[in-house]
């Protein structure tokens, strides 16, 4: 398999008014042709950032440290803007958070889906992108003859639908999808997943999910990858990582969730808040909510390790036995004061 | 559509009679026996007096006088003006309202055109230096003390440069041997810009739709308007009337430069406002996600949901651009409604003053009803019963 | 923290600090937050200083008239002075020159700041106070209320002012506090109506309304408390802008000589055009240049300081 992206420690900054916002550091990972990742963490903990830096549309107040993102072999901050522009939807296709408002209100949905393909296949007739969005709306199962209809006359589903159908438009190579389905409810959210991986599949390509919800994730991914303020803590393939997290924070999070076809267990909230970014605790980013933090993670920094074969860990206190059942006596239940970190958080 | 059109169209003929009434009364209420004033207006001869008492139903209780006003105004017969005795002052009016409605159209839509382009622009560089010049200047035209900026603009480009002519409508030395009188010249322009504007408009539609128009499907669409501008003037200069249009047109040329110059940054502003809110959205990140060029992104994206909110400030804005354009009238000696207006007021011609005032409602009525029409077919949200369906 | 122990005089619901002290810091405290978004408006602070430099100016006519300057000559209406032809260029003695009936050009636009002052924030203060009760109102109670006063929001959206002033001002010389009046009235019921109307709309549909309601508010403490504080940082932007109308409508009809004012910028440039002085523009640009600077600066200055609020108020328009 060859690898169709790389990033090799991407540090990402925000200017603000109050100073310098560490979006992203140190993030390494790559994917292959025709994979699937999962990037999982809490809101705010630079997965959209992450996405955004893959797509080089940062806001205007965003810097690149170091680090590169290698695309097919390109590296993406050395291109032009016109390059970089027409690698987008050619090559690298998203969904968007939002896909209710990702929709112009004053154009046709089957209008801009051609202009895409006219855009980035000059060879393409209008007529010929108008049969391609035809077929494109029979895959994603929205009636074709509602491709001249304005977006206000689609229902929330049905534009999340067309915003899939959108980014298969000119078959590109790598599909990010960020929170796909958290605008909708969870039965059409389970289908739409499912159609998605399903048309993943057929035409091999790859794909980045990004989601605050653990079990969407567990659903669709191949690899997971488990941010936290800004930085990977814990990446490898969806079976290992999901059940023998080596990564505290893996672990809690795990917990947070409710499984639905696995055993009963008591839901945990991780107590504390995610950290400021502006001003991130040293050592281990994670310390601070940590119950087996040490000196160690307080000063140093993790290294980005490979533990097994494609496991990567940033930690210095691993969970050691399998589902972890020396650190389930330090877990706390209740929700402390202000400690709603993920059971609760509802996207973002 | 059809339902919304009338139901918008009751509303207006409702507002205009409101209008319309408060104009007679306001006028009625004015300190002075205008009665008298006007009976013992020198100009008008002694044996015409009792026919006009009769006319305006002077011996009759106030409100009957209002009803038959009323009546007469529906009519068209608005009385006779006594600064011009005995022109009757729906005459005066008539020959007024194009000269005012082709500088008013075309003032409007030039600003509008600035105003929109500079606001699309400056919102897209927003912090830049572009954008700080041109809010300085836009607000410091915008609050120009306009009757002096139509001075400067006329020193400056007519007493110095001698580019164009001073003031007034016509040139009179130009005139004096025409075989035509300027309102037919002026008629006639009316209608050959007319049958440009929309033939160009149908060219253009027709043969530029779709989302990326050939090359040669634009060269046809050109070559095509080219030829309609062509064939007008051919007319025109068959008819020997080219000579006289120009002189119009060179006289239009300062006041529409005037108007344009003090209304563009109102729209400007609130383009610009509107665009800073629209670039925020979603689709515009999406848009270009898609890779679409920056310039489509602009427009298309950006610009195109904008212009929306834009359009319904410049309804609101329609009767100040008006007595801007009246004040522009009067700077330049333009005989429009305005000008006229003012040398009513100042005259005391009471007949006129009311019946101008009157059309100036009117005008400014058919604006905004045009205006309201115009934004419910930009906006496909509006299903033409006044609501949005978001 | 501190000021919400309950004592013991008051009850224990009470408060240790009165209610008021309390709104009172809050105020404070909104205030200053919104003072440091304002800052970032670079043209809203180009705006203060023009404000500020203009007040600077108008508040300095009392001081010079009364001790620099003879009343004689110096007077803005009446004075003359022999010992030059008029209108004479700037001098030493006439900084700015004369009109040609001798008067002093500093000196008029001096005495008249004070008064363009009083006339803007007058009929602004007039419009916004009408403006925001009937835009409340409206809101608040909708149906006939809300339909009466829309309707006359339409028409008055149709009336062109300056052409009506002008015929009004024609038969019945305005003076300056009528004049002001007028014009607060006529903006006050106008377009500015709809616009705070829609502000209170989104105000009175949220749930601490409802809350408010619930508790048991009168609709006039509701509106009072609750609506109108909503509603008033908008009112005060649209202030800004009402001051640039009221100061450019007077300056018009001035010039057009239909208001019955003794002095004003207006005035001053309406002088030189009758007689006749506005034909030769660049030569006695004395005539006309100050007073036209004054009144484009001065209504520039509040338009901008209204850019400014702006950013304040709708916080999507702020730099991110």
């Amino acid at each position: 398999m060859d690898t169709l992206l790389r990033l090799e420690d991407l540090t990402m900054h925000y200017k603000t008014k109050a100073g310098w916002v560490q979006a992203i550091d140190n993030v390494s990972f790559s994917l292959h042709r025709g994979q699937s990742l999962g990037l999982v963490g809490e809101s705010g903990c630079g997965k959209t950032s992450v996405a955004m830096s893959i797509m080089r549309l940062l806001p205007y107040n965003a810097k690149l440290v170091k680090g590169r993102v290698l695309f097919g072999g390109h590296d993406l901050y050395t291109l032009s803007d016109e390059e970089v522009r027409q690698l987008r939807w050619k090559e690298v296709a998203m969904i968007f958070q939002a896909a209710m408002n990702s929709l112009n209100p004053v154009y046709s949905v089957g209008n801009q889906i051609v202009e895409a393909i006219v855009t980035h296949e000059p060879e393409t007739g209008e007529d010929e992108a108008r049969e391609r969005v035809k077929s494109l709306f029979e895959l994603v199962g929205i009636p074709k003859e509602r491709m001249d209809h304005y977006p206000h006359e689609y229902s929330g589903g049905m534009k999340q639908r067309a915003v899939i159908a959108m980014a298969l438009a000119c078959n590109p190579s790598l599909i990010i999808a960020d929170e796909p389905t958290t605008a909708l409810d969870v039965i059409v959210q389970d289908k739409i997943l499912r159609e998605i991986e399903e048309i993943r599949r057929t035409i091999n390509m790859s794909m980045i999910y990004i989601s605050h919800d653990v079990s969407v994730i567990a659903e669709v991914s191949d690899i997971v990858g488990v941010m936290y303020a800004g930085r990977l803590l814990e990446l490898g393939p969806a079976d290992d990582v999901f059940k023998r997290p080596k990564n505290p924070y893996t672990y809690s999070l795990m917990n947070a969730y409710p499984s639905i076809l696995g055993e009963k267990h008591d839901l945990v909230t991780i107590p504390g808040e995610p950290p400021n970014l502006l001003d991130p605790p040293t050592g281990c980013r994670f310390h601070p909510r940590c119950d087996w933090a040490t000196k160690e993670c307080r000063e140093v920094e993790p290294a980005w390790r490979e533990i097994t074969k494609g496991h990567y860990l940033a930690c210095h206190n691993p969970v050691r036995t399998e589902h972890g059942t020396a650190h389930n006596k330090t877990a706390r239940r209740a929700p402390g004061k202000g400690g709603d970190g993920i059971g609760t958080s509802g996207g973002n | 559509m059809r339902r919304y059109v009338f139901g918008r169209l009751g509303q207006v003929i409702l507002t205009l009679l409101i209008y319309v009434t408060l104009v007679y009364f306001l006028l009625q209420a004015m300190p002075g026996d205008i009665t008298m004033m006007y009976l013992s207006n020198p100009k008008i001869p002694q044996a015409a007096r009792e026919e006009l008492k009769k006319q305006l139903g002077l011996d009759q209780s106030l409100f009957m006088q209002y009803v038959s006003y009323m009546k007469n105004f529906f009519r068209g017969e608005l009385g006779v003006s006594f600064s011009q005795y005995p022109k009757p002052v729906w005459d005066i009016l008539m020959e007024k309202l194009p000269r005012t409605f082709v500088l008013f159209l075309t003032a409007n839509v030039f600003s509008f055109y600035v105003g929109f382009v500079m606001g699309k622009v400056i919102a897209w560089r927003r912090g830049k230096v572009i954008d700080y010049a041109a809010t300085v200047v836009g607000i410091t035209f915008w609050t120009a003390f306009y009757p002096l900026l139509a001075l400067v603009v006329i020193w400056i480009f007519a007493y110095n440069l001698k580019w164009l002519p001073l003031n007034q409508f016509i040139d009179p030395r130009l005139w004096s041997a025409a075989p035509f009188t300027a309102n037919q010249v002026f008629g006639n322009m009316v209608y050959g810009a007319a049958i440009i504007g929309i033939g160009i408009f149908f060219i253009f539609y027709y043969l530029l739709r779709g989302l990326k128009p050939s090359r040669r499907s634009r060269a046809q669409a050109w070559a095509l308007a080219c030829a309609l501008i062509a064939a007008v003037l051919f007319v025109a200069a068959r008819k020997g009337m080219l000579i006289y249009i120009w002189d119009i047109t060179r006289h239009m040329i300062l006041p529409v430069f005037t108007l344009t110059l003090i209304n563009f940054a109102g729209t400007m502003l609130l383009m610009r406002d509107s665009m800073l809110e629209t670039v925020q959205e979603d689709y515009v990140m999406a848009a270009r996600a898609k890779g679409l060029p920056d310039k489509v992104v602009r427009d298309r994206y950006a610009a195109r949901t904008a212009l929306l909110p834009t359009v319904t400030s410049l309804v609101l804005s329609l009767a100040s651009s008006m007595s801007g354009g009246m004040v522009t009238e009067t700077m330049f000696s333009w005989p429009g409604l305005g000008q006229t207006l003012f040398a009513a007021a100042l005259s005391n011609d009471y007949p006129l003053a009311t019946g101008a005032l009157a059309f100036t409602g009117i005008f400014l009525l058919i604006a905004h009803f045009i205006a309201d029409i115009l934004y419910a077919v930009l906006d496909p949200r509006i299903t033409y019963t006044g609501q949005s369906g978001v | 923290m501190n000021e919400l122990v309950p004592t013991h005089e008051t009850g224990p619901a009470s408060l240790a600090e009165p209610i008021w002290k309390i709104r009172w810091k809050l105020t404070r405290r909104s205030l200053r937050q919104n003072w440091e978004i304002f800052k970032e408006s670079r043209i809203g602070m180009l705006g203060i200083i023009l404000i500020i430099a203009f007040g600077i100016f108008g508040a300095m006519w009392p001081i010079m008239i009364n001790t620099v300057w003879d009343p004689m000559v110096y007077d803005p209406v009446v004075g003359f002075d022999p010992m030059m032809m008029h209108p004479s260029p700037p001098s030493g003695t006439h900084l700015l020159g004369t009109d040609p009936i001798g008067r002093d050009i500093l000196a008029q636009l001096m005495h008249s700041t004070g008064r363009e002052f009083l006339l803007g924030v007058l009929s602004a203060l007039i419009t916004v106070v009408i403006g925001t009760a009937v835009g409340t109102a409206a809101a608040y109670y909708g149906g006939l209320i809300d339909t009466f006063f829309m309707r006359i929001a339409d028409i008055i959206l149709l009336f062109p002012f300056i052409p009506l002033l002008v015929v009004v001002g024609a038969m019945v010389k305005l003076s300056f506090l009528p004049f002001a009046i007028i014009m607060g009235v006529l903006g006050g019921f106008g377009g500015i109506t709809i616009i705070l109307k829609a502000q209170a709309l989104s105000v009175s549909v949220r749930p601490y309304i409802d809350a408010a309601r619930v508790a048991g508010g009168s609709n006039f403490h509701i509106i009072v408390s609750h609506i109108i504080p909503n509603v008033l940082p908008l009112s005060f932007l649209y202030m800004m802008f009402s001051v640039t109308s009221a100061i450019l409508s007077e300056a018009t009809l001035s010039f057009f000589g239909v208001l019955n004012i003794d002095m004003s910028w207006g005035m001053m440039i309406h002088t030189a055009d009758v007689a006749g002085y506005l034909f030769d523009f660049a030569r006695y640009w004395w005539l006309w240049a100050p007073a036209g600077l004054a009144i484009t600066l001065f209504c520039a200055a509040f338009y901008m300081v209204g850019r400014g609020l702006d950013e304040v108020v709708n916080p999507r328009l702020r730099k991110r």
